[in-house]
This record gives C-alpha cells, structure tokens and sequence, in this order.
C-alpha cells in the first residue's frame, strides 16, 4: 500500500460509491448494447465488476448475476498469481477455464483490464459475458452427455489478449477459430473489450474528482462495512447445527441420485458451511468449481436475511466454507462442468432448507432448482447458414412464509429474461406451439409453491438438433413446515411414433419436421399445511385453471365443503 | 383576441397558463387539485381565472391538457375489468412477462400481478408465422366462442393481441369486427393499432394497459370536453401524449395508454420551448418537486424519446419522452443505511406533514429542512411569504444525524445536499452518457419548485457551464402544453435489409405511411403551414437485437423520391451507433426493423422579443442574509426579487433571487442575466472547481 490512506465520512464514503456503482452500471448497459449474442443482449446474461489490486471484489454492476461473482474473484487471484508485477498500462487478461483460470464453466469469458494512475495499479475493471458458444462437441457448449473439460469448448487460461495496448491478434483468432458462429463472438468480444475500457476512463474521471487516496480508502470502506453488515445479520440467526441433504437427479451419463449434503453451524457472528458428505465428483457436467458454491452460498444467505446488502467481498469473506476437494462441489480438472448452474441451484435450496430450521420466517420452499436448458441447432434453410438458440427456461419460486411463490420465474443464481418468441421465431427456423404454465406443478400449502413452464417447440422447413439439460426432474422440489412438494420437469418428443420423455439431459435428439419437442421445467415447494390454505386462495387456485379439480380434490379435501 | 389555455394536473395544484399571443400577454393560475375528479379542478379554475383575468371565454381557441387520470389508474389499479384474446397456446405469456424477478436478492418482492385474471385470458386457435403467413385461420366458431367467453367475463375493455400480429394484421381485425358487433358496448384495443411492433410480451402488454384504461378515459374525457365546449364553445380540447404532443380527444379515447407519461412530457415540451427562447439548443431538464426529480435531454431543441418505458411496473412500448425519475426532492429525508452510510430519500415526507420546518410534525430531516438550515432558502419560504419555515425545527431534525456524524448540523445539512446532488448526478449520467452524450455539450435547466435550489452542484459535477432558470419554473409544464405540437406517430414492423431491393421496400413503405398521415392530418383540420413529417428507421446490424432510432428524411410531406441512397442512410446510422456504442462498421450489413413516420402540426407562433436596452443595470437589493454556498462558512448574500427584475439585467453572485415558485442562489462569482422573456441565464464561474 504505498497510498496514504484518508478519514473518510459517511457522506463522503456514500458520493464516492455512488459514483463507483454508476460506473458498473453504465459498462453494463455499454456491454449489454454493442454485443452480438442474443444471451448477453436480450437476456443480459453478463457482469460487471470493479476489483482492488489485491483482487478483493468492491463493487458490482446492479444488474449483475450472482453467478458471476465467483469468477470475477476466481479471474482475478489467478490474474495475480501469474504476472504478478508483470502487469503493464494497456493489459487486458481473458480468461474462461474453471480448473486454471478460476472460471465456472467455458461459455461464461471473463475479461480484467488493470487500471493505472500515475504508473501503479490501483484497481481492475472486469466482464463477464455467456457467450452462445465456445465450440467443444455440442452446439451451445452446454448440453448434457460430457464427460470431460476438453468436451465443453475452449479452455483459455489467463491470458494477455491486449500486451501494453496492443492486441494480440492470435490470441483472439484462436479463440474465434474454436467457437461456432465466430462473426458474432468477435462482435461479443469487441463488447467486452469497449466496456472495460470505457470503465477505465471513468473510473479515472472519478479519481480526478475525488482524489486517489480517497478512492483507494473508499475501497477499504466499502468492502469492511459490508463486512461487518454481514456478520451483524449472521448473529441475529440463533446460534446452533442445522443439518439439510437433498440429491440431484443425474449427471447425465451414469451417476443417479447424486447427494448433497450440509452442516451449517452458527455461533455469534460466524457461520460454518460444511459439505461433508456430498457426492465425489461425477463424470457428467453437473460438476461445479468452489467459487460458484461460495457466490451460491452468498446469494442463499443475502435473499434470506438482507437483500439489500451489498455483495461484494466484505460479504464473501463473513462466511466460511467446507467441501472436500474432488467432490461435486469443489471438482477438480478434468471434471466437466458446463451445467454447473444446476448444483449451484441446488446449493441454495439446502441452504435455505437448513436455515429453515433457524428462520422459518425468511426462507422459501425448495424452487425449481435447476437451470433447465434448451439448446436447438442446425442449418436454417432461409439462408442456409448454420444457426444455434439457446436458452435457459425458469419454473417455480418456493412458496413464501407469508404468500406463495412466484409461478413462472428464474430463481436463485440466475436472473435471466425470456427471448421473444417473436425473436425465436424471426432469427431462427423453429416455431413456438406452446408458453405457458404446467398445470398442478405448484406444490400445495397453506402457501403454495409457484408454477414450472412448458415450451413447444417445432421445426419449421428443416430438420434441426435438440440438446438440453434439466434437473428435479425427478427429485422433486421439495415443501416445507408440511407444504406439499412441486412437480417434476421432463422433457418430450412427439412424433410419427406418439409422445415420449426423452433423457433429462438429452443428447443430439434429431427432431424431424413435423416433430415437437416439449419442455417442461419443475415447480416449487409449498410453505406450510394444505389444510390452512384460506378457502378464497384455493378457490382461485381452481378459478384460475391453474390447477385441475382432482388436484384440488387431493391436496384439499375439505375445501367445498364447508370445512375450511 | 384569442387566447391559448394550457392546463397541467398534478397531485397537489392544478395549473392553467393562458396566453393571448396577439396582444403578448400571459397570465398564470394555480388552484388546488381534486384528485376525486381532475376535471372539476379544470373546469371551476377556467371560470375563476377566465373572471380574475378578464378573459372572455368565447375567445379561447385551444385548451391544452397534460392529465395523469390514466397514470393514477394504473398505480391505484383502478382501471376496467379486461378480458384478452391471444393466440392459442399463450395465455400465460402475460403473467410470465420476461421470467424475471424485479429484484436480483431479494426473496420477497415479486412483479405486479397482471391486469387480466387468468380465467380472463382467452385463446383463439389461430397462428400468424414470423413472415406474416397464416400458418392457422381461426374458425367462425372458434371466434364466435371466445366472443361468448369475453361476454362472460363481464369485461368493460376487450385486449385483442396475437402472436405476429405486426406483420400482418387480418386476424385481429375479423375478431375485433366480430366483437364489435356483438358487443358493441365493450371497447376494443387492437394490439395491431395501439402498437405494430415486434416483442409479443411488450405489446401485448402495452395493449392490455390500453383496454384497462379505455373506459376511464372516455369517462373523464366526456365530462371535461362536454364541460369546456358549455363554457368555451370555440375552443378545440388536446391531450398531451407521453411523447411530448398534442391528440384529439378522439385519438385519446381509444388509445389512452398514450397518456401514461403526460405529465413529464409537458415539461420537458416547455423545458424545449425555453431553449428555443434561450437559443440553448442541447438542454438537461431537471424537473425537482416535493418527491422527486425527473431529468430529461433535449437536444437540437427536440426532446429524446425511449421507446421502452415501465409505468406501475408495466411495460409500455411506445414512444414516450426519455425521461428518468430519481427519488429526489425537497421532502427527501436522510437516514443511516445498515453499514453506516448516508443517504437520502427516495423515502419522503410528502406534502403532510412535510419536512420539519413546516411545523406540521415532520419528524425527520429532510432536503428542505437542510436548505433552510444553510440559510439558501428563506424563512419566508415559498409563495412570497404566505408559508412561514422555521429554521429552528429543522435543525432540531438534523442534531441528532449530526451528532452521530461528529458533525455541527450545518456540516450535516451540506452533507445532505450532496447526497441528494449525487443521486441527480447518476440519474443524469443514466440518460446522457449512458446514451452517449457528453454532458459538458449541455446546458442545465433547473425547474419545478425545487430544481435551481440545487441544480448549481449538479452542473459543477457533471462540468457544465451554464444553467437556464425559466421565467417561471413551477409553471414549466403548463406552458409546455400550450406551446405543444399536435403529433402522431405511424409505424410499420417490418425487416428490411439496406440494399437496393431493400430501398424500394423502404419506398413503398413511406408511401403507404405518408398517405397514412395525410389522412391524420386532415381528420384533425391540421394547419397547412405548420405540417411536418420526419421518417425515422429502427435499424441495426444484421444479428443484433436492439435497435438504434435513425432520422433519415423530413418535409412537409415526403414521397418514395425522399428515401435517400444507400450510403446516406449506412453513414447516418453508423454514426449513430458510434454515437451510441463508441464504434461502428461500414461493411457489416445493416437491416430495418421498423419504419415510422412521425407526423406533427404546429399549433403555435413564436416570435422573437425585441433585445432589452443595453446597459439595463442591477435590480434592487431586496434585503441581505448569510448563506452556506460551500462547506467552509457563510458569507453575506444579496437577495433580490425575481419579480422586479427586468430584462438585461444581471445579479453576480453571492446572491440568492427569490420569485413565487423557486428560489434560485447565485454562487459566488457567478453572473445571473434576464433574457427578454424572462428567462435567467447563470454563466457559472470559470475558476469554480470542475
């Protein structure tokens, strides 16, 4: 630290955040706009962050995904293990691989560009963006069915794109040689790049303004404050062991029933996440790195108790984590891990189940917990050019301790939109049959649990390729304090031979013309008894088509009867 | 003798502003609001200022209305009973909406519940493909059964949305045909009419605000015109739109979703009107009232429109002015966040009990009370004196932040203030930078009761040089409305990729629009003179998915000859998007995505002012005060009148110049100038820290 350090106010600290945050957010819109992918443009599936010298993550566009936390400190720890003092004005590192690199999974590119004043370091402006692909054997770089890192796309390890200003233009062919569709990554690439320089300049005109050493101190403030908030809101949780285990369905290859298991422990101010327990690692993709369980376990822990905490690394850092090394939570190369999502999902449900035991008030039933992926690909016969759309479907949100849960929504880590289907349709030689909710997917309760979705989707001229990956859709999503648990997701062909489920990680389906694919993602669980639903709750259940009559008939009896 | 009579609506006061361009006089009226029915405001005010005024009513030739009827019903929820038909399969799209969640954290907050119950959403079995091509034909029956389900419903308003609809209209219309007569008493809203563009979630969404706030509107619409016609029977009735122009009640009644943004579009109309006066062709708008502040940009003197705004938690897909709200104004209140920092609002203290010095047991500190306290506003307080504030009150507020801070209450105040300038700060950047423009191109216009009290530091911040205090900034948006243009918008959704095949497409396109809007210009008896069509293409390159608005061609009226070249129309967009985005390319294929074809009708003359006499000197000194214009202490500031000066005159600072509706200080050094219509021009001091 070779900057003095300065007394800041409150007030002070505030104008000087504020300022900071302003900065995320507008590389967040400049990225969201100039880039190509329909992920990043549409869904806004791309990050922001500003990061001190030391890599401790300090501030975050509003905007950014919870996921994506993970690997802005995961870039950054590897950025300054490799070069060190080898860091110049004008550098731009890129990054993807989850083993080397401190990336989640491959289609998630991570860029850091240092930021100088006066010749020394004193912060990095960083990006994320999905980008729709990242080559590997399956269109999309997503689908289930890959056993192994080299399977899932380009691995890039940390490396100098921009030396001193200059870019290294092989660098970047290899990367666009190794992706499909390479005119619109380099146009994604070019998005990432103009952000992290525009963050640059602004970054520079908030230091002209407010001074370096009360930036760099703003930084410290920031980060302890956070720190301190989040250890205040882990004492008011009553202190003692709370146990929760759940399983996921499968890898996608051989593994089934795959547990996860937590102790989490609190004591004063401290909080302990031990995953003893949880399953080794899978030859599946359903794998994660441990900087997504923690950013996870960040999100759990901020939705119940304080969510407008915030998150940066004075949070990170108020929780400890326990996971065994070459388990599914904290794989090792060469596990794959292209649907990390789904144990990250998963993560958060055992999270908030355990802490159910603690704070009944501000947890939610189990949600749909997976992160259900639907990727279409082929030739669109239009322009005879090869095309790929991908997209993650939302489900059910856990029903509440005081409502029900949201029907038809992204949960957890993930907080992406919908692509039109009007969008679908227009880029790409496939129609939409069908958006709408799953009928009786929400779990019942007194509070019940919120609705999966169900997609139809068929080929139009042409013959095209489904992959997917989808999950609870067999361990159901489960209730609480009695509530009733939600449905289960599937996957679904319809053609000349009648309707079948297919994998719920299918791999290269070929669907023919005239063929439909149905997807359907899980509900949630329900909050509370059946019996103590009120009787005009039910009754709109029933009104509202949501729900079939022997549904209601089942979960609640006594409703019609006069006994509610 | 005619006179113009613009009338704003807002939650506290109704406002009238009547000028007789003929005889270069103008009055201004306040009276309270009556939320219960705004028209009885409207309608008891035009007789009592038409009487304080001596204005024959006869003599009104226009009235002008900015009304929030329509924005008050979608927060309140107090629209009609909506029933929808969409395309078989999507029911639920208007429940889903995005998949979203509005709050990344947080586990509680959820989006509004939709306007129309499910058992309300009908499907039709019918399908329109991605190139207009009936994929599916709905059947008689089929029509005449969801027509039986809407009738059920009991429904007052009929949404009609489907899938593609945009492209190609023919379903729609035969099912709101049908409807029509069978149920002729439900009104219709066309999703194909209220907005032809692409993204089914947004218009249908638009739509269904439309239906739910048809029957209020044609409520509210009959008593008011019939009201005005009985008293000003040559008087013609204009809605002001969200994007900053005049309809008919007519166009109103069937597309009140239009209105959503009424009210910050009259100001930010009269924001323009005053740089046209002023000769300040690029303007930040800084509306500050009791709530908070709406910041809009005005560049070239016309307003920027956002095409995609949230009124209520709703998408509306329209244009509408470019106008961002931040929870900041004089009731704002200061409070201690979780991890210890300060912030201010968007919690308020509202109009009661308000902020402390009122006296009205306001118990919490707020931007008024911090004003107060550094002696920038008057004890006095606004309306020439008619509110008495008691400094006193609001540093008893204050003591107990100060003490937290270490800090003398003054020090706190100040600190307060820059909080409050900081969330402007950001909010400005939001739709200036963040659009890609530079904020030091502009010039500041302060308005609203408490805009100039802080628009210096927010200049400062954002290194501008200079700010435009109009002639009378409560009454901004009263006056936008009188001086509106009447205007629509035709659009046609279509992709067209920029090449020769392309251009002939675009050609037929702006034929078909331009004939469009000649028939508009004739059913609304628009003036000849004053016609003006601009065509503006939503164009992007071949793969992106937003669009950029660019202006390619503007005339009285524009024929298929007007389209320009191909390079032409490459390089305006490029420059747009390196405008935007801070690059582009000239060789990456560019396509359309929508063509519209704005039309406008001036309704009203300007005319320049003679200069005022040279050499006009200072006004009166009214009285003197200490005031806080830093942190560091106070110094002895002049007061002045705004009412008694005249124009050519000019006040350097310190000094702080009082009128009805603001108070506006004048920082040290500073130079505040009258312009012949009253506006002040304040050049900031060069040597003030930027």
């Amino acid at each position: 630290m070779s900057q003095a350090t300065v007394e800041l106010d409150p007030i002070r600290l505030e104008i000087i955040a504020n300022g900071l945050r302003s900065i995320a957010d507008e590389c967040f819109v400049a990225l969201m706009r100039s880039s190509y992918s329909t992920n990043i443009k549409e869904r806004k599936d791309h990050s922001i962050a500003i990061v001190d010298k030391l890599g401790r993550l300090v501030v975050q566009a509003e905007l950014t995904l919870p996921i994506h936390i993970a690997s802005m400190g995961g870039l950054m720890k590897c950025v300054l293990e490799k070069f060190g003092d080898d860091i110049h004005e004008g550098d731009i590192f890129v990054a993807n691989d989850p083993h080397t690199a401190g990336g989640t999974h491959l289609p998630d590119i991570n860029y850091a560009m240092p930021i100088f004043i006066d010749g020394e370091i004193v912060a990095f402006i960083c990006n994320i963006a999905h980008h729709a692909d990242i080559g590997g054997m399956v269109p999309g770089s997503m689908a289930g069915g890959m056993s192994e890192i080299y399977q899932e796309g380009l691995r890039i390890p940390v490396v100098r794109l921009f030396n001193k200003g200059e870019l290294q233009q092989d660098i970047m062919d290899i990367m666009l040689l190794n992706v499909r569709v390479p005119e619109e990554r380099a146009g994604d690439h070019n998005a990432q790049i103009a952000s992290c320089r525009l963050g640059e300049r602004r970054f520079k005109e908030v230091v002209d303004v407010q001074g370096l050493p009360s930036v760099l101190s703003a930084f410290d403030e920031i980060i302890s404050r956070t720190n301190k908030r989040m250890r205040d809101t882990i004492s008011q949780i009553p202190d003692g062991e709370y146990e929760f285990n759940d399983f996921m369905d499968s890898d996608g290859i051989e593994t089934f029933d795959i547990p996860i298991c937590l102790k989490l422990t609190v004591k004063g101010e401290k909080i302990h996440l031990d995953f003893a327990g949880t399953s080794p690692q899978v030859k599946g993709n359903v794998n994660t790195t441990l900087n997504a369980v923690q950013a996870s376990v960040n999100y759990a822990l901020i939705g119940a108790l304080d969510s407008d905490m915030p998150s940066n690394q004075g949070a990170l850092d108020a929780v400890e984590i326990s996971c065994e090394p070459g388990t599914i939570l904290n794989c090792v190369f060469p596990a794959p891990v292209a649907a990390r999502a789904h144990a990250c999902q998963r993560v958060i449900d055992i999270v908030l189940g355990a802490l159910s035991k603690a704070i009944p008030d501000k947890v939610i039933a189990a949600a749909n917990g997976a992160n259900t992926t639907a990727v279409f690909s082929g030739v669109d016969p239009r322009t005879n050019k090869p095309y790929l759309y991908f997209e993650t479907i939302g489900g059910g949100m856990g029903a509440r301790a005081t409502k029900d849960g949201k029907d038809g929504v992204q949960v957890g880590i993930t907080n992406t939109s919908n692509l039109p289907v009007e969008s679908i349709e227009q880029e790409y030689p496939l129609r939409v049959e069908e958006y709408g909710f799953v009928e009786d997917s929400g779990g019942a309760g007194e509070f019940r649990g919120g609705m999966g979705l169900r997609r139809v989707l068929t080929p139009v001229d042409h013959e095209c390729v489904f992959n997917g990956a989808g999950e609870r859709f067999r361990y159901q999503p489960w209730g609480l304090f009695g509530g009733e648990a939600g449905g289960s997701g599937r996957f679904m062909i319809d053609d000349a031979d009648g309707v079948r489920r297919l994998a719920d990680k299918p791999n290269e389906v070929e669907v023919k013309l005239g063929t439909k694919i149905t997807v359907e993602t899980p509900g949630a669980g329900g909050y509370g008894k059946p019996a103590d639903r009120a009787s005009d709750a039910v009754s709109q259940d029933q009104s509202s088509g949501k729900f079939s009559t022997d549904y209601i008939n089942k979960n609640y009896p006594t409703y019609g009867t006069g006994g509610q | 003798m005619s006179w113009t009579i613009g009338v704003d609506v807002g939650g506290t006061f109704t406002d009238f502003y009547a000028a007789n361009d003929d005889a270069d006089v103008f009055h201004v009226y306040k009276t309270s609001s009556t939320p219960s029915n705004p028209a009885d405001a409207i309608l008891n005010g035009l007789d009592a200022m038409c009487e304080k005024f001596d204005i024959p009513k006869d003599d009104i030739v226009r009235v002008s209305h900015g009304t929030t009827v329509g924005t008050n019903a979608l927060i309140q929820r107090t629209g009609s009973r909506v029933a929808l038909v969409t395309t078989k399969g999507f029911r639920d799209l208007l429940e889903i909406g995005r998949q979203t969640r509005p709050h990344m954290y947080d586990l509680q907050k959820d989006h509004p519940a939709p306007l129309v119950e499910r058992e309300h959403r009908i499907e039709l079995n019918e399908r329109i493909g991605a190139a207009g091509e009936i994929v599916r034909a709905p059947s008689a029956e089929d029509i005449d059964a969801a027509i039986d389900e809407v009738i059920a419903a009991g429904a007052g308003a009929c949404a009609i949305g489907f899938v593609f609809s945009f492209r190609n209209d023919e379903h729609e219309q035969k099912f709101a045909k049908a409807l029509r007569k069978r149920a002729p008493d439900i009104a219709i809203s066309v999703s194909s009419e209220v907005q032809p563009e692409f993204r089914e979630y947004e218009r249908l969404s638009t739509t269904v605000l439309n239906a739910y706030l048809q029957p209020v509107m044609w409520h509210y619409l009959e008593t008011l015109e019939a009201g005005i016609a009985k008293r000003a029977p040559n008087a013609s009735l204009g809605i002001n739109q969200s994007s900053g122009g005049l309809m008919s009640v007519g166009r109103s009644r069937e597309f009140p979703v239009r209105t959503a943004l009424s009210g910050p579009a009259a100001g930010a109309v009269g924001a323009a009107h005053a740089a046209r006066q002023t000769g300040r062709r690029n303007i930040i708008a800084l509306d500050m009232g009791g709530t908070s502040a709406d910041v809009a940009l005005i560049r070239d003197y016309q307003i920027d429109l956002a095409f995609d705004r949230d009124v209520a938690g709703f998408p509306i897909r329209m244009p509408c002015v470019d106008v961002e709200t931040v929870g900041a104004g004089g009731g704002s209140v200061a409070w201690f966040d979780r991890d210890g920092l300060l912030k201010a609002g968007p919690k308020s203290a509202g109009a009661y009990p308000g902020p402390a010095c009122y006296g009205n047991g306001g118990g919490e500190p707020t931007t008024t009370d911090a004003n107060l306290l550094l002696g920038r506003l008057s004890s006095r307080g606004l309306l020439d004196g008619d509110m008495g504030l008691n400094p006193e009150l609001s540093r008893e507020v204050y003591k107990p932040i100060a003490d937290q801070l270490g800090f003398t209450p003054e020090k706190t105040a100040q600190g307060m203030l820059g909080i409050v300038i900081a969330n402007m700060v950001r909010t400005i950047r939001t739709i200036s930078v963040e659009r890609g423009h530079d904020p030091r191109d502009f010039v500041l216009m302060p308005f609203g009761g408490a805009g100039p009290l802080h628009a210096r530091d927010v200049a400062v911040s954002l290194g501008m040089k200079e700010m435009v205090v109009p002639a009378a900034p409560g009454i901004v948006c009263a006056q936008g409305l009188l001086v509106s243009d009447l205007k629509e918008d035709f659009v046609a959704s279509r992709r067209i990729a920029l090449d020769t095949a392309g251009l002939g497409a675009l050609a037929e396109t702006l034929e078909d629009l331009n004939t469009k809007a000649l028939d508009w210009f004739k059913g609304e008896s628009a003036p000849d003179a004053g016609r003006r069509v601009q065509l503006v293409v939503d164009a992007r390159y071949v793969g992106q998915n937003f669009e950029l608005a660019v202006p390619v061609a503007e005339g009285a009226t524009l024929a298929a000859g007007d389209v320009p070249n191909i390079a032409d129309m490459t390089a305006a967009f490029c420059a747009a998007h390196d405008q935007a985005y801070g690059y582009a390319s000239e060789t990456d294929p560019i396509e359309i995505v929508n063509v519209r074809l704005s039309a406008s009708a001036k309704l009203h003359r300007f005319e320049d002012k003679p200069a005022p006499t040279a050499d006009a000197g200072e006004p009166t000194v009214r009285d003197t005060r200490q005031v806080y214009f830093t942190e560091e202490a106070p110094v002895e500031a002049r007061i002045y009148d705004r009412a008694e000066m005249r124009p050519g005159q000019s006040v350097t600072g310190p000094a702080v110049i009082e009128q009805m509706d603001t108070t506006t200080p004048v920082y040290p050094c500073d130079v505040a100038e009258m312009t012949p219509d009253g506006h002040l021009i304040i050049t900031i001091n060069p040597e003030a820290k930027l």
